[in-house]
C-alpha cells in the first residue's frame, strides 16, 4: 500500500475535505484506547465522545461511497480497517443504535460485490467473519456451555440476562434514598449521575426504558438525584425524534430537567394547530390530551410559565394568528381541567400560575360560564368589557400623556397585553358573546361588541374603538358567519319551542344578510373599516 | 404425526442448506424469513415434547435417520441432535453466516438497525434486525454490567440460578427418577477446574431464589442433597464465596448451614500448627486452600450469625479442645485457639 504523506487531504466535495489523516489519527487512538482494559474513565469517555463519533462516522460513510472501489478507499485509508473492527467490539459503541447502524454501514460499504483483486477478496472474507463472530460468538465459555446444557437459545439467554440486570437496577434506585431536601446529606442517589451517564447508549435500547424511566423519576424525589446533561440531551433528542417511548411521569421529569425539549414540544403543538386549522375543538383536545402537556403544567407551575411565554411570544408577532389563539384557549382549559385534579390535594393560589396577568381579572375571567348561572352571563361579560376598556384607556392616556415616562407608558402597554392574552387563553367568554349577540333581547350589544374587537385588535390603530364599533371585511364577519350557522345547526337539531326557535331563525337570517351586504359592500382594498349596526 | 416428522426432517435439510450449499446465493427476504419461521417451529417442538419420552424417542429416531442421508449428501454436515432443536434459530444463524457463498443483500437484512426503533419489547418474530437485536442486548449487558457491581451476585448468576431452578422444579414435577434429576445436575454444573467458582455462584443464586411455593422448596432441597455429595464443589463455595454470601444461604437452609460448619471442622481438623510461621496452616494441599486467619473469620461470622448454634458449637469445640488435652496456650490444639479467638 502507497504510504501517504501527513498533510494529504482527502476530498469528499468540491470545498471542503471531508476527512483528513490527522481527524482519521485522533478516532483510530480514542478506539485504541478505549479498547484497552476496562476502565470506568474509558467508560465515560466513550459516552462524551459518542455524539461526535456518530458525526464522523456519517463522514466516514460518505467518503467510503465516494470511492469507486474498496482497493481506492483502503489506499486512502489503510487503518480504516482496524478501526472500525475496534469500534464493533467496543459494547458502548454498539449498543448505541446510531453508532451502530453507521459502522455496519461502512462495514457494508466496503464489501465488494465483484471483488477485483486480492485485497477486496480478503477485506470481503474480514467482514463476514466480523459480522459472524458479533451475532453468534459467545465469549463467556461458561454462559455458553450453561446454555447447551440446559437447552437456551443465547437471545433468549442474554435477552434474560439483560431484563435481569436492568430490574436490578431499577430496584437500587431510590433504595437507600435518605429523601432529604438538604445537599450536604448524603444519599444514594450521588450515584445517579454515573448510572445517567452510562445509559447515554442505552437510550434507544427498549429494554432500557425501565431503568431510564426510573433515573427520570428518582431525579424529581430527591434533590441528590441530577442527571448527567449527555444522559439528558440525548434522551431528548431520541423523545423527539420519536425514537423512544417514556411513561408519563418520565416525559414531565425530561420537559423539567431539559428547556429544549419542553419547547419543541411546544413548538410542534403550535405548528400542528397551524396545519390543521380545520380541527374542531374535540380535535384540538385530544392532541393536547395525548401531548401531556397540560397535565405537566399543572404539576409544575415552572412549565406552565414556559409554556405561556412561548405563547407570549408567538402573538406578539401574530396576534390575529386565529389556529393558535383556540390552541392556546383550548390548553388553557385542559390545564385548568387538571389543575383542578391535581389541586384536590394542595391549594396553590391562582396569581402562582398567572403572575404577569391583572389580578383583578383573573378569577373573573378564569371562572368559566358553566360554573355560573346562564342570566348572569350578560352582566358578566358587561363588567369584563368594562374592566378591559377601563386598562385600555389608561394605556392610551398615558400614551398621550407627553410628560408620562416611557417606562410607564411600555407597563401600560404590558398590562394591556396581559389582560388580552388573559381573555385569549379564556376565549371561551368570547363564544358566549357571541352568543349573546345574536340572541333577541332589548340589552345593548356594545359592550360585547367593543369585547370582540378588542379580541380581534388588542392594538388599537386610529382610535375608533371607543367611537366607532369596526369590523374588518374579513375576520370577524366571516367568524360571526360561521357562528350563526353553527347555532341555526343547533336550533334544528334542538328542542326549542317552534315559536321561539322561529324567532331565533328570522333573527339570524337578518344578521346574515346584514353580514352579507356589508361583506359585499366592502372594498377589496385592505384596511378597510366598515361599520355595522345592529 | 407425519407432518411434524415431515417438517423435522426439512427444517435439517433446511440446515445442512443454509450452511453447506451455494444455495443460498439465490435466497431473498422471503426465504430467510420461512427460514427462520421452521426454525422457532422445531424450537416450539422441543419444548413441547423434550418431557415426553414416547414422542421424543420418535423424533430422535427420525432425525437420525435425516442425518444419515445428509451426511451423504453434504460433506462436512454436522449432525443435529433432539436437544440441538432447542436452539435451531441459533444453528440457522451461524451457519448462515459461516456460509461464504451468503449474499451481502441477506446480511444486511440480519443486521438491519432500521428507522424508528420498534418501542415494544423484542420478541425475534421478525427476522430483519434479528442480528442487530442481538448485538444490542449483548452490548447493553456489558454496559451495564460494571454498574451492577455493588450487587453479591451477577445478573447472569441470577438468570442461570433461575433458570437450573425452573428446569429443576419441571425435571421433579414429572416424577422422572432421581438419578437421571442428579445426572442433570452433574452436567450442568460440573466442568474445567477453572469454572468452579462460576457453578459455585450460580447455586448459591438458585438457592436464594424465594420459596413461594412447595414445588420450589422440594427442588431447592433436592439440590442441597446433591450438593452434600460433592466435597469439593461445596468447600469450593465456602472459600470462594463472600462470608456474608455464605451466611446468607446458612440462614435460608438449615442443611447447608450443616454442611457448611462441617466443611469448617474438616478444614480445622486438618491443620497443623508451624513453628516456623506461628501460625496454624493447612497439611494436605488436595483440599481447597484456607488460611487459618479466613477460618477463624468464618467461625466468627457463623456464631454470630445463627445464635441457636452457637451453644452446640462452643460444646463441641470445647469437647474437642479438651480431647486434645484441654491446655489454654495457644498453638497446641485448633480448637482451644478457635474458641479463644472466637470469643474474643
Amino acid at each position: 500500500m502507497s504510504q501517504l504523506q501527513p498533510q494529504s487531504q482527502l476530498q469528499g466535495s468540491a470545498e471542503e475535505p471531508l476527512l483528513n489523516i490527522q481527524q482519521m489519527q485522533f478516532w483510530l487512538d480514542k478506539a485504541v484506547a478505549w479498547g484497552q482494559a476496562e476502565r470506568p474513565d474509558s467508560q465515560k469517555d466513550t459516552c462524551l465522545h459518542l455524539n461526535r463519533l456518530r458525526d464522523f462516522l456519517q463522514r466516514l460513510l460518505t467518503h467510503i461511497n465516494c470511492m469507486s472501489s474498496t482497493t481506492e478507499t483502503m489506499k486512502t485509508l489503510p487503518f480504516l480497517g482496524q478501526f472500525l473492527g475496534r469500534l464493533c467490539w467496543n459494547p458502548y459503541v454498539t449498543a448505541d443504535a446510531t453508532g451502530r447502524k453507521l459502522l455496519f454501514q461502512c462495514l457494508w460499504s466496503l464489501y465488494s460485490e465483484h471483488p477485483g483483486n486480492a485485497v477486496e477478496r480478503k477485506a470481503n472474507q474480514w467482514i463476514q467473519k466480523l459480522f459472524s463472530q458479533l451475532a453468534t460468538e459467545e465469549e463467556d465459555v461458561a454462559a455458553q456451555a450453561f446454555m447447551k446444557h440446559m437447552n437456551v437459545p443465547p437471545h433468549e439467554y442474554h435477552l434474560k440476562v439483560l431484563r435481569k440486570m436492568v430490574a436490578m437496577l431499577q430496584e437500587n434506585i431510590g433504595k437507600s434514598c435518605s429523601s432529604s431536601s438538604s445537599m450536604n446529606q448524603r444519599c444514594s442517589c450521588d450515584r445517579i449521575q454515573a448510572t445517567s451517564e452510562a445509559c447515554v447508549p442505552l437510550i434507544t435500547c427498549p429494554e432500557a426504558a425501565p431503568l431510564i424511566g426510573a433515573l427520570l423519576l428518582q431525579s424529581m424525589t430527591c434533590v441528590r438525584a441530577t442527571l448527567s446533561e449527555d444522559f439528558l440531551d440525548a434522551l431528548s433528542s431520541a423523545y423527539l425524534s420519536q425514537c423512544l417511548s417514556l411513561e408519563e411521569q418520565a416525559v414531565v421529569s425530561l420537559w423539567y430537567h431539559n428547556l429544549p425539549s419542553l419547547e419543541e414540544t411546544v413548538l410542534r403543538l403550535l405548528e400542528c394547530a397551524q396545519t390543521n386549522s380545520q380541527s374542531t375543538p374535540q380535535k384540538l383536545e385530544q392532541l393536547l390530551t395525548q401531548s401531556l402537556l397540560p397535565k405537566a403544567c399543572a404539576q409544575h407551575c415552572s412549565i406552565f410559565l414556559v409554556v405561556n411565554d412561548i405563547f407570549r411570544s408567538f402573538l406578539k408577532q401574530a396576534e390575529g394568528n386565529e389556529p393558535v389563539k383556540s390552541l392556546i384557549q383550548t390548553f388553557t382549559c385542559c390545564f385548568l381541567r387538571e389543575l383542578a385534579l391535581q389541586q384536590q390535594q394542595t391549594r396553590v393560589s391562582l396569581k402562582a400560575w398567572f403572575p404577569q396577568s391583572p389580578q383583578r381579572l383573573l378569577v373573573p375571567l378564569l371562572t368559566l360560564p358553566s360554573e355560573m348561572p346562564e342570566d348572569a352571563w350578560r352582566r358578566h361579560l358587561n363588567w369584563l368589557s368594562r374592566s378591559l376598556q377601563r386598562l385600555t384607556e389608561e394605556e392610551e392616556e398615558e400614551e398621550g400623556d407627553e410628560d408620562s415616562s416611557s417606562s410607564a407608558s411600555i407597563e401600560g402597554h404590558h398590562t394591556v397585553f396581559e389582560a388580552w392574552f388573559l381573555l385569549v387563553q379564556c376565549a371561551h367568554w368570547l363564544q358566549v358573546a357571541v352568543q349573546l349577540l345574536v340572541t333577541p333581547g332589548p340589552e345593548d350589544g356594545g359592550p360585547l361588541l367593543w369585547l370582540l374587537t378588542f379580541y380581534h385588535h388588542p392594538t388599537n390603530r386610529g382610535h375608533h374603538r371607543a367611537q366607532q364599533l369596526v369590523v374588518e371585511g374579513s375576520g370577524l364577519a366571516d367568524e360571526a358567519a360561521s357562528l350563526l350557522s353553527s347555532l341555526e345547526l343547533k336550533l334544528n337539531g334542538g328542542s326549542c319551542s317552534s315559536g321561539a326557535a322561529n324567532r331565533v331563525h328570522l333573527r339570524i337570517k337578518a344578521l346574515r344578510n346584514t353580514l352579507t351586504h356589508t361583506q359585499a359592500a366592502s372594498s377589496p382594498a385592505e384596511n378597510q373599516a366598515h361599520t355595522l349596526t345592529l | 404425526m407425519e407432518a411434524v416428522l415431515r417438517n423435522l426432517r426439512s427444517t435439517a435439510e433446511l440446515l445442512a442448506v443454509a450452511s453447506l450449499s451455494c444455495e443460498v446465493e439465490q435466497w431473498d427476504k422471503q426465504t430467510l424469513s420461512r427460514a427462520f419461521h421452521w426454525a422457532r417451529y422445531c424450537e416450539i417442538l422441543f419444548s413441547r415434547f423434550h418431557n415426553n419420552t414416547a414422542i421424543r424417542r420418535t423424533l430422535e429416531k427420525h432425525l437420525q435417520l435425516t442425518n444419515q442421508s445428509l451426511v451423504a449428501t453434504f460433506p462436512g454436515y454436522t449432525e443435529v441432535t433432539f436437544s440441538d432443536l432447542s436452539r435451531c434459530q441459533h444453528m440457522l444463524l451461524v451457519g448462515l453466516l459461516n456460509n461464504p457463498e451468503l449474499p451481502i443483500s441477506i446480511t444486511k437484512i440480519l443486521f438491519d438497525t432500521g428507522g424508528p426503533i420498534n418501542t415494544k419489547q423484542s420478541d425475534y418474530q421478525d427476522v430483519t434486525s434479528f442480528c442487530s437485536r442481538i448485538i444490542q442486548c449483548k452490548s447493553a449487558c456489558k454496559v451495564l454490567s460494571p454498574l451492577t457491581g455493588l450487587s453479591a451476585v451477577g445478573a447472569d448468576a441470577e438468570v442461570r440460578g433461575l433458570m437450573l431452578m425452573e428446569r429443576l422444579e419441571a425435571l421433579l414435577s414429572q416424577g422422572g427418577e432421581a438419578r437421571s434429576t442428579e445426572h442433570f445436575l452433574d452436567s450442568v454444573l460440573q466442568g474445567r477446574e477453572g469454572e468452579a467458582e462460576h457453578f459455585c455462584v450460580v447455586i448459591a443464586a438458585a438457592l436464594l431464589t424465594t420459596k413461594d411455593s412447595a414445588a420450589k422448596t422440594a427442588s431447592q432441597e433436592f439440590l442441597l442433597d446433591w450438593l452434600q455429595t460433592k466435597n469439593r464443589l461445596l468447600q469450593h463455595m465456602c472459600s470462594a464465596l463472600p462470608i456474608t454470601h455464605i451466611i446468607n444461604l446458612a440462614k435460608e437452609h438449615r442443611k447447608f448451614k450443616d454442611a457448611y460448619y462441617d466443611v469448617l471442622k474438616k478444614w480445622a481438623s486438618d491443620m497443623e500448627f508451624s513453628i516456623t510461621e506461628g501460625e496454624w496452616v493447612q497439611t494436605s494441599t488436595n483440599q481447597t486452600a484456607m488460611s487459618y486467619c479466613k477460618l477463624t473469620e468464618h467461625f466468627k461470622a457463623l456464631f454470630s450469625a445463627c445464635p441457636s448454634l452457637r451453644e452446640h458449637v462452643e460444646n463441641e469445640l470445647n469437647a474437642l479442645k479438651i480431647s486434645d488435652g484441654d491446655f489454654d496456650v495457644s498453638g497446641l490444639s485448633v480448637w482451644g485457639d478457635l474458641l479463644s479467638a472466637i470469643n474474643s
